[in-house]
C-alpha cells in the first residue's frame, strides 16, 4: 500500500514521518528536482506500507518545484490513501490545500494536529464536526508528543482498504462558474485523459490553462514515438516524429477557452474565482466546526515577536542569536575536531607501522600518512563543527526563528534583488561554505537559489579567516590589523552585492521573486526534529564528498612528493608552480605562493602549512608560518595575496556540494570560472592600484 | 475608501477588495489565503522600507511593500462583502 503524507509546511509533518518510520527511512531527491524525497517503509498488520512524505506546500498549482513535485506523485503514483495534516491555530489556509487534494484523490484521512497551539490562541475545532462537513475521517494528533499518530495511520490504512472510493463533499462553485466546468467536462471526457484523472478536475485544470496539464498530455497521447524511439535509439528520428504529433494534437477545449476569454474570463479571472469559492465554502462550513474566543492576552508568538521583529531590538538579538550560533559550531567545538585530527594521525601512525612491519614500500607509507590521511583528516575535522551547525540550523528552521531572521534580513537582499531567505544561507557562509550551500534549499525559487549558491564562495569561511587573521597579525600588528580585516571583509561583502546583480543577469532572472512569507508561530523543536535531519545532512555531505576529498588529497600528495627525496621546488608540484608563475606575476606572486594557492583548493587551511613547508619553516604553528613570510613579501603583496586567497576558489568540498545542490557540471564549472578571474582582476586592480598610490 | 495594504499603518485593518497584476504573485497570494473580502491586519514594519508583517486567518504573513502595493483594500473594518464574481 501506498501512503502519501501531505500538507502546509510547518505542521509537523515530518515529526509524524519520524515517529511512523523511525530509522526506516530513505532520503534522496525528487528526479531533477533539488526537493527532498523522503520514503519509508512500514509494516502494519502483513500489510507493507511505503509512506512517502511529500514536500511542504501551500497549494497543489504548477509554480512551485513543491508543488509539481506533490502534484505529480498524487497523479501519476496514485497512492492509495493521502495523509493530509491540517494545523487546527490555521485551519482556514490548511484546509484550501486538503480541498485541493480531495479534488485529486478522494481517498483522504486529514490529521488535525497543534490544537494546543490553537488553543492557546482562542480556537476550539471539534474534529467530529469537521469529520461531517467534509466527509473526510479526522483523527486528532499532538504530533510533538506521539498522540494520535498511530490512530492516524490506521485510519489511513482502514480508508485505503475500502472497497469503494468515499464519496467526498464538493466544492459548490457558483452556477455561471460551475456551467463552464460542466461545458469543460463534456469536451473532455471522451479523452483518454479522463482515464487517468479525476474528470472534474481536469476540466478545473483545462479552465486555468494549466502549463502542465498541456505538456502531459503529448506524453499520453504520443506513446508510439516513445516507442519509437526506444526501438531504435541509435538514430534520432524519434524526435522528428515527436515534433510532428505535438503539431497535430490540440488540447481539446481550445475554442472553449478562447470565447470564454471574449467574454473577460481569461486565466487570471478562472483562477480566482476557483480560488475564491474554495475559500468561501471554507468559511461557509467553518461555524460548524469552529468556535473563536476573544481572548484579551496576547499569544506566545505575539510577545516573541514583539521583542524579535523589533525595530530596534530586532537587530541586536539577531546579532545576538547568529554570535551564540557561530560560537558554539565554530569555536567552542574546536576540541572535537582537534579529537578528530588526532584520531586520524593515531590511525595512521597505526596502519604506518603495520606497513612497516610488512616491508611496505617507504612511498606507500608516505602516501597513507602524509597524503590520504593527512588530507582526508584536514576536511574530516570540519565535521564536527558542520553537524554542530546543521543542528542548529534545524532548531531555527523549526522553531520559526529562521522565518523571522528572513524578515529582518530582507532589506539588505531586497538591494542586491536576492530574497530574504538568502540571508540565512549567506551569513552561514561565514561559518562554512558547505552548509551555506546547503541552506539555499529553503529559497523557492530554482534561480535564486543557483544565484545564492554562485555567491557564497565569495563570503570567507572560518577556516580561511582563520588563515588570513594570522597573515594579517605578522604584515600589519597592532590595531591596523583590524582595520586590515575590515577592509578585507568589505571587499568582500561589496563584491557579493556587485556579483549578485551580475549573477542575476546571466542566471537570466528577471522577475523578482514574490517575498510573501509564512511567519510560523514559534514552538519548541523535538529533539528527534533536529538530530535526524542533522545526521541526515552531515551524512549526506560525508557521503558525496569523501570520493572527491579522497582523490584530492592523493592528487596532491602525488605532485608533492614526485619525483623523490628532492627539495619541495623541483617535485611536480613545485614545477607546477613555475608554471603558473605566469598568472601571478602581474600581481607580485612568486612560484610558492602560486603552488600554495593551487594547493588551497583541497582545504582552505592547508595553505598555510604549504607555505610553511616551501618557505623552509618547520615548525606547525601558523603564526611561525607567517612571520616567515614577513621576511619574503611586502605588505602590499601581502595584502594582495589576502584577497586573492579570500576569493579565489571554493574549496573542494564546496564545489562539490555546489554541483550536487545545483545539479549541472556547466553552473559548476561558471562559478569556480568566475570567482577565479574575479580574484584575480581584483588583486590586480589592488596590487597596481597600491602601487601607484605609493603603497609598497 | 480604497488604498493600498502597503498605505496602512502598523495596527490597522482593512479588507482585500481586489488584487492587481496576475501571474505566480497572484497565485501565490491566493495560496496563502488573500482573497476578496479577507480581513488583514498590518502588524508591524521593518525598519527601512523592509517587509511588512500581517496577520490574517490567524496566522502571520510577511510580505514586501511592493507586493503590498498590488492588494487594494477598503477602509471598512468587517463588512460582509457580496461576491460577484464578474466585478473582478
Amino acid at each position: 500500500m501506498k501512503i502519501a503524507l501531505v500538507g502546509n509546511p510547518n505542521v509537523g509533518k515530518s515529526t509524524v514521518f519520524n515517529a511512523l518510520t523511525g530509522s526506516n527511512q530513505q532520503v534522496g531527491n525528487w528526479a531533477g528536482k533539488t526537493v527532498e524525497r523522503k520514503t519509508g517503509i512500514i509494516r502494519r498488520d502483513n500489510l507493507d506500507i511505503e509512506l512517502v512524505d511529500l514536500p511542504g506546500t501551500y497549494s497543489l498549482t504548477a509554480y512551485t518545484q513543491e508543488e509539481i513535485v506533490t502534484r505529480q506523485y498524487i497523479l501519476r503514483e496514485k497512492p492509495d490513501v493521502v495523509m493530509a495534516m491540517v494545523d487546527a491555530s490555521n485551519i482556514e489556509r490548511n484546509l484550501y490545500l486538503v480541498l485541493q487534494i480531495l479534488e485529486l484523490a478522494p481517498r483522504v484521512v486529514i490529521g488535525l494536529n497543534m490544537m494546543d497551539l490553537a488553543k492557546s490562541s482562542g480556537i476550539i475545532l471539534n474534529a467530529t464536526e469537521l469529520a461531517k462537513a467534509l466527509n473526510v475521517s479526522v483523527v486528532e494528533i499532538v504530533a510533538a508528543k506521539g498522540i494520535g499518530i498511530d490512530k492516524f495511520l490506521s485510519e489511513a490504512v482502514r480508508v485505503g482498504l475500502l472497497q469503494k472510493d468515499p464519496l467526498v463533499h464538493q466544492v459548490p462553485y457558483p452556477s455561471e462558474l460551475e456551467e463552464k466546468i460542466r461545458a469543460m467536462e463534456n469536451l473532455l471526457k471522451d479523452t483518454s485523459w479522463a482515464s487517468l484523472y479525476p474528470l472534474r478536475w481536469l476540466a478545473l485544470k483545462r479552465l486555468e490553462r494549466d502549463p502542465e496539464i498541456g505538456q502531459e498530455w503529448q506524453s499520453v497521447s504520443a506513446p508510439e514515438s516513445s516507442k519509437d524511439k526506444k526501438r531504435d535509439s541509435c538514430c534520432d528520428s524519434g524526435d522528428a516524429l515527436n515534433y510532428k504529433l505535438k503539431k497535430i494534437i490540440e488540447l481539446p477545449g481550445n475554442d472553449l477557452l478562447r470565447s470564454y476569454e471574449e467574454e473577460g474570463w481569461t486565466r487570471d479571472h478562472f483562477e480566482m474565482a476557483f480560488a475564491d469559492a474554495k475559500y468561501n465554502y471554507i468559511s461557509q462550513i467553518l461555524p460548524r466546526f469552529l468556535t473563536q474566543e476573544d481572548l484579551r492576552k496576547p499569544s506566545l508568538t505575539d510577545s516573541l515577536d514583539r521583542w524579535i521583529l523589533s525595530p530596534i531590538w530586532g537587530y541586536p538579538i539577531m546579532i545576538l542569536v547568529l554570535a551564540l550560533v557561530f560560537w558554539a559550531s565554530f569555536i567552542a567545538s574546536a576540541p572535537l575536531g582537534e579529537a578528530v585530527s588526532q584520531g586520524m594521525a593515531l590511525a595512521a601512525d597505526f596502519l604506518v607501522n603495520l606497513l612497516q612491519w610488512s616491508h611496505a614500500p617507504t612511498f606507500l607509507m608516505s602516501l597513507v600518512r602524509d597524503g590520504i590521511f593527512a588530507g582526508v583528516g584536514a576536511v574530516l575535522a570540519f565535521v564536527p563543527q558542520i553537524a554542530i551547525f546543521f543542528a542548529f540550523f534545524s532548531f531555527l528552521q523549526d522553531s520559526g526563528y529562521l522565518a523571522r531572521a528572513a524578515f529582518l534580513g530582507d532589506r539588505l537582499m531586497q538591494l542586491m534583488g536576492l530574497h530574504g531567505k538568502s540571508f540565512f544561507s549567506l551569513v552561514s557562509s561565514f561559518g562554512c561554505n558547505v552548509p551555506g550551500i546547503m541552506a539555499t534549499r529553503t529559497l523557492e525559487d530554482p534561480k535564486d537559489r543557483l544565484i545564492t549558491m554562485l555567491l557564497n564562495p565569495l563570503i570567507p569561511c572560518v577556516p580561511r579567516l582563520g588563515v588570513m587573521s594570522a597573515v594579517v597579525a605578522a604584515f600589519f600588528p597592532g590595531t591596523r590589523g583590524a582595520m586590515i580585516m575590515l577592509s578585507l571583509l568589505l571587499i568582500s561583502m561589496l563584491l557579493v552585492m556587485i556579483s549578485a546583480l551580475f549573477m542575476r543577469r546571466v542566471v537570466d532572472q528577471r522577475e523578482r521573486s514574490a517575498f510573501v512569507m509564512e511567519l510560523p508561530l514559534y514552538h519548541l523543536p523535538t529533539l528527534r526534529n533536529v538530530l535526524w535531519p542533522t545526521w541526515h545532512k552531515t551524512y549526506t555531505f560525508l557521503k558525496r564528498a569523501w570520493t572527491f576529498i579522497l582523490a584530492a588529497s592523493v592528487v596532491v600528495w602525488l605532485l608533492s612528493s614526485f619525483p623523490q627525496g628532492v627539495p619541495m621546488d623541483s617535485t611536480w608540484a613545485g614545477k607546477m608552480g613555475e608554471w603558473l608563475e605566469f598568472i601571478g606575476k602581474p600581481l607580485g606572486f612568486d612560484w610558492k605562493i602560486m603552488v600554495a594557492i593551487v594547493f588551497g583548493f583541497t582545504a582552505k587551511e592547508t595553505t598555510l602549512s604549504t607555505l610553511g613547508i616551501l618557505y623552509g619553516v618547520a615548525a606547525d604553528a601558523s603564526q611561525s608560518i607567517a612571520q616567515a613570510m614577513t621576511g619574503a613579501m611586502s605588505p602590499l603583496k601581502a595584502y594582495t595575496f589576502l584577497v586573492v586567497y579570500m576569493l579565489y576558489i571554493p574549496c573542494l568540498a564546496s564545489v562539490v556540494t555546489t554541483y550536487k545542490e545545483s545539479g549541472s557540471l556547466r553552473w559548476t564549472a561558471f562559478g569556480i570560472a568566475y570567482n577565479l578571474i574575479l580574484s584575480f582582476i581584483i588583486g590586480w586592480i589592488i596590487f597596481h592600484g597600491g602601487q601607484a598610490l605609493g603603497f609598497q | 475608501m480604497e488604498r493600498s495594504l502597503g498605505e496602512l499603518k502598523p495596527g490597522e485593518r482593512a479588507c482585500v477588495a481586489r488584487i492587481n497584476g496576475g501571474g505566480a504573485l497572484r497565485r501565490r497570494m491566493m495560496d496563502m489565503g488573500i482573497v476578496p473580502g479577507v480581513e488583514l491586519e498590518v502588524v508591524r514594519c521593518a525598519p527601512m522600507g523592509g517587509p511588512l508583517q500581517i496577520r490574517l486567518k490567524g496566522y502571520y504573513l510577511a510580505m514586501r511593500r511592493g507586493e503590498c502595493a498590488k492588494i487594494v483594500v477598503s477602509g471598512e473594518q468587517r463588512v460582509a462583502i457580496k461576491h460577484t464574481l464578474a466585478s473582478r
